[in-house]
């Protein structure tokens, strides 16, 4: 071994020796899990079975997962609808005003986590302000339940994967040239042609990587539904925790585990493999 | 047809800003003409630019078509395309696409759109890059889609905004000799923004010298040059010398007898009705001059002095010279026609006679100490030790 | 005045919105934590007696709380620690080497990224499980140093790509040996990256809720957990004052960061 390599290898090998222990193992880990039978004493059992898989089967999985694929869809639609008004007005921006207000949007997920989620749990309480507010509008009648049920879910979500939206669009509308959208005035388009035909595909990498950051995450939700969801408002990693932690049931879990995995897999095996078309098009018209 | 654009006192000033970027503008373009805005960055040619095509809304004044008030529209609704100085063209549409998108916003059949689009593309000679994204070519083949973008509409008015400022050298020569074709092709009124004298004197029919949100002079590019109304005009187009001097007597109904301090009195055409006593700026244009060893053998009408050569600046085409006349300091620009046999090259320190014809002095009607700065060589009246 | 028409105001009206939608729930949280009342909807008086309750530690609840934040920052110190050792190698190791194993590298630490927090949390769970290790503060900060290697890597690797090699060159002509080239040159420029990255890998950790929860054992609550068990048994009063208390903790932490990065910059572009 040259001393080159012997050099990359101990730089490289701290790293990847970890992360291929305590991450890709132990995913793999749970793929075979599944395929084991569970112990009396909430344990993993001897030998291999298929039962897991047949269990999940059953008639309530279908519902729970097409729910977790409509909230996390429509969380990522409303973050992007709400991040990229946000993004043009940031861009525009003076320097030292947009970072102030880059700052503010962000500060708020400095914040810890649970505490966000506790915030809106207290907001939309049955005693709580904001509940007593709509009330008093007439909006709501006092019975009207706002928590434990799907639209806070989705509200909730949405709170707390915004930031995970605006920053990737703010980057690209950063880059954007506003120019263009001068020129396409000046061509004969109104304000939203130029926004719609100029402005948007200018920040479409932005609105990939939007999409991604939120829209995985959110498939994998369990904290949220966990405290502002109710029984009918189930997503997938409700169904992992509840498994793991009341039914002690790890192999079911496990199975859980990895039907999440693979529909997260999808679209980032779908970019990829939109990305290897791209580049072999790029490729052939060059040469 | 006269009058086909009018600008009418235009006036703008940015928020948070005192100086107007553009004071009390007023011009006319003819219908076909070019016309171009000439000035240093920052004169606000471009915020009148913008104003026409408009980006921007003016706080005061008029902009008529055809007789027609378009000032409060916006610009898709003007009859006015913008070449963008940076080309702005979509990056994420093809060539094609980026030509076709005017026709495509003013929703023409298919059929029109394609048949137009090759039309324009061919113009430009481009239409075997069609299928090009904009990132895919070069600086000039940009500069013409942007053109061919901005003519499919067929505007009443084509706004330029600096374009060749990103091309090197030899392209813009090129590129200027193809816009001026292209304007022969269709006949478009063009108004052109740039801070290069050259182009705007080679391309124009006309000229309008900005300076600090104010038009200077309007005149053909001839007029502008040889008889500049203002010291800013004098120095910012060309090279020039300043001369401060006092009417001393009149010879005829159009010439007069000058005294500048430290030279002997000049003759100068007089067409300002200048009175004895009254104090006058005069500018020289460095070719103008002449340098000789012999004093010049007929000297009417010539006006002639003493001088020391300071510096040579060989040129190529010409040589530049900076010479001394008591404690003035002249820039000089002479053409050397025939190698060798024009006679022996000047040298440094050299006694020389400095003279020119009378008429190439001319009197300015406005003169600002600051724009000496403007000029290549240190202002006139510098004392040298 | 006559600008503005030329633009769509709809932004800016959107915007305004977010910023009163983000902040809100946190300004009313805020409002809470002084309310003399049990329950958050109605405004029986401000009080300071929730904070005094807190600080002064004589509930079992209170108790409870600041032993999770012992819990919380050594977690958070030891992950940050490791994790900025072994991100910033790790970068290093894909600026300087760009070979098919580099890529494999890359994959690696891009990976955790995008894997949502539950799947790492039961995995862990399950390795943890199948290696009869005891669940406590080990488990949980093998599991946060996980997450946070990649973005340190991922900070770290960000400032390299402006990292001028050449000035490692310069160094060694100017007879700079390996030692004085990592003092001298690599640490003053890359310093700030690593403790960039550092930093975010400790809010990451302290803020980590999901990944705690599969791999922490009794005894070894973090605050998220503390909370989360405090909201679930429905006594949410002192979680008011703890969450404002969190939230100024932090929010300084950003602004004097934010001010530091600030001033870093301006001094820079001096030079």
């Amino acid at each position: 071994m040259t001393r080159r390599k012997w050099r990359e290898w101990t730089l490289t090998l701290p790293s990847m020796g970890w992360l291929v222990f305590f991450f890709v193992l132990p995913t793999f880990l749970v793929a075979l899990i599944a395929f084991k039978p569970r112990s009396l004493g909430g344990g993993i059992g001897e030998g291999w079975t298929m039962a897991t898989w047949l269990d999940i089967l059953q008639p309530s999985y279908p519902l729970v997962v097409w729910r977790t694929l409509w909230l996390s869809a429509a969380t990522t639609a409303l973050c992007l609808l709400l991040a990229i008004p946000v993004a043009y007005w940031l861009a525009r921006l003076s320097q030292e005003l947009r970072n102030w207000m880059l700052l503010l949007i962000i500060l708020p997920f400095w914040t810890n986590f649970l505490i966000r989620i506790f915030a809106w749990w207290s907001l939309l309480h049955s005693e709580g302000c904001l509940k007593h507010t709509l009330v008093w509008l007439g909006l709501a009648s006092p019975n009207t339940q706002l928590l434990y049920n799907e639209w806070a879910v989705l509200l909730v979500l949405v709170y707390t994967e915004l930031p995970f939206a605006i920053l990737p669009l703010f980057a690209s509308a950063e880059k954007f040239d506003f120019g263009l959208l001068d020129a396409a005035r000046d061509l004969g388009a109104t304000r939203f042609q130029a926004f719609r035909k100029v402005f948007l595909p200018g920040v479409r990498q932005g609105m990939l990587t939007a999409f991604v950051v939120v829209f995985i995450p959110a498939l994998g939700s369990y904290a949220v539904p966990e405290i502002v969801g109710g029984p009918t408002s189930e997503m997938v990693g409700n169904k992992i925790a509840q498994k793991v932690f009341v039914d002690r049931n790890l192999p079911h879990a496990s199975a859980l585990a990895t039907l999440l995995a693979l529909v997260v897999l999808l679209p980032v095996i779908y970019s990829i493999f939109m990305r290897r078309i791209k580049t072999t098009q790029r490729g052939g018209k060059r040469s | 047809m006269d009058g086909f654009i009018e600008l009418c006192g235009i006036r703008k000033v940015f928020p948070g800003q005192s100086v107007p970027a553009v004071d009390h503008a007023s011009l006319t373009l003819k219908k076909g003409e070019v016309f171009s805005l000439l000035g240093p960055s920052g004169c606000g040619k471009t915020t009148l630019l913008r104003i026409l095509g408009g980006f921007e809304i003016p706080d005061e004044g008029r902009i008529l078509i055809d007789g027609k008030d378009v000032t409060d529209l916006p610009p898709n609704q003007r009859s006015i395309n913008t070449v963008f100085q940076n080309y702005a063209l979509f990056p994420h549409l093809s060539l094609w696409d980026n030509v076709a998108f005017g026709l495509k916003m003013a929703k023409k059949p298919k059929k029109f759109i394609e048949d137009e689009v090759d039309r324009m593309l061919d113009m430009v000679d481009l239409l075997d890059q069609a299928d090009k994204k904009p990132h895919q070519i070069s600086g000039g083949q940009k500069q013409r889609v942007a053109i061919a973008r901005a003519l499919i509409n067929k505007p009443q008015l084509l706004l330029l905004d600096e374009p060749l400022a990103a091309l090197d050298l030899k392209l813009r020569q090129r590129m200027l000799l193809e816009l001026d074709r292209i304007h022969d092709e269709v006949g478009i009124t063009f108004l052109y923004v740039t801070h290069d004298q050259g182009e705007a004197m080679s391309l124009s029919d006309r000229i309008a010298v900005m300076n600090r949100g104010k038009i200077e002079q309007i005149g053909r590019p001839m007029e502008v040059y040889e008889a500049p109304s203002s010291s800013f005009v004098a120095a910012f187009i060309g090279d020039t010398n300043f001369f401060r001097a006092k009417v001393v007597s009149t010879v005829s109904e159009d010439y007069s007898m000058l005294a500048v301090d430290g030279l002997p009195e000049v003759l100068a055409y007089n067409d300002k009705k200048l009175q004895n006593g009254q104090q006058v700026y005069l500018s020289i244009r460095p070719e103008k001059f002449r340098i000789s060893r012999e004093a010049p053998a007929d000297p009417t009408h010539i006006n002639m002095m003493r001088g020391k050569i300071l510096d040579i600046i060989y040129l190529g085409s010409n040589t530049k010279y900076r010479v001394q006349c008591d404690h003035h300091i002249l820039m000089i620009t002479q053409q050397h026609a025939r190698f060798l046999l024009d006679m022996k090259p000047f040298t440094w320190d050299e006694e020389v006679w400095v003279s020119w014809n009378a008429d190439d002095g001319y009197m300015l009607q406005r003169f600002e100490e600051s724009d000496t700065n403007l000029l290549g060589i240190p202002p006139v009246e510098d004392t040298v030790p | 005045m006559s600008r503005i028409r030329r633009n769509s105001r709809l932004p800016l009206f959107v915007s305004i919105f977010v910023m009163v939608f983000l902040y809100a729930p946190i300004l009313v949280l805020v409002l809470y934590s002084f309310n003399d009342s049990r329950y958050p909807g109605a405004w029986n008086g401000f009080t300071l007696k929730w904070y005094r309750t807190l600080l002064e530690a004589h509930t079992v609840e209170a108790r409870d709380i600041w032993r999770a934040t012992r819990n919380t920052l050594t977690v958070a110190f030891s992950a940050t620690l490791i994790s900025m050792v072994l991100g910033t190698m790790a970068a290093w190791a894909l600026y300087r080497f760009r070979s098919r194993l580099q890529k494999f590298h890359q994959a690696l630490i891009y990976a955790p990224l995008v894997v949502p927090d539950i799947l790492m949390g039961i995995s862990l769970l399950m390795l943890f499980v199948n290696l009869s290790m005891k669940l406590g503060l080990t488990t949980i900060i093998i599991a946060h140093t996980t997450f946070c290697i990649s973005y340190v890597a991922l900070v770290v690797f960000g400032r390299l790509q402006d990292f001028d090699h050449t000035l490692v060159d310069a160094a060694r002509d100017l007879g700079a040996n390996n030692w004085n080239v990592g003092r001298r040159v690599l640490f003053p420029l890359l310093g700030p990256g690593i403790i960039a990255g550092g930093m975010l890998a400790f809010t990451l950790s302290v803020d980590d809720f999901v990944v705690t929860f599969f791999t922490s054992g009794p005894g070894s609550t973090t605050l998220p957990v503390q909370v989360y068990s405090m909201m679930r048994r429905g006594t949410p009063t002192l979680i008011n004052a703890l969450s404002v208390i969190f939230i100024l903790v932090t929010f300084s932490v950003v602004i004097v960061s934010q001010r530091m990065i600030q001033k870093r910059n301006s001094t820079h572009s001096r030079v």
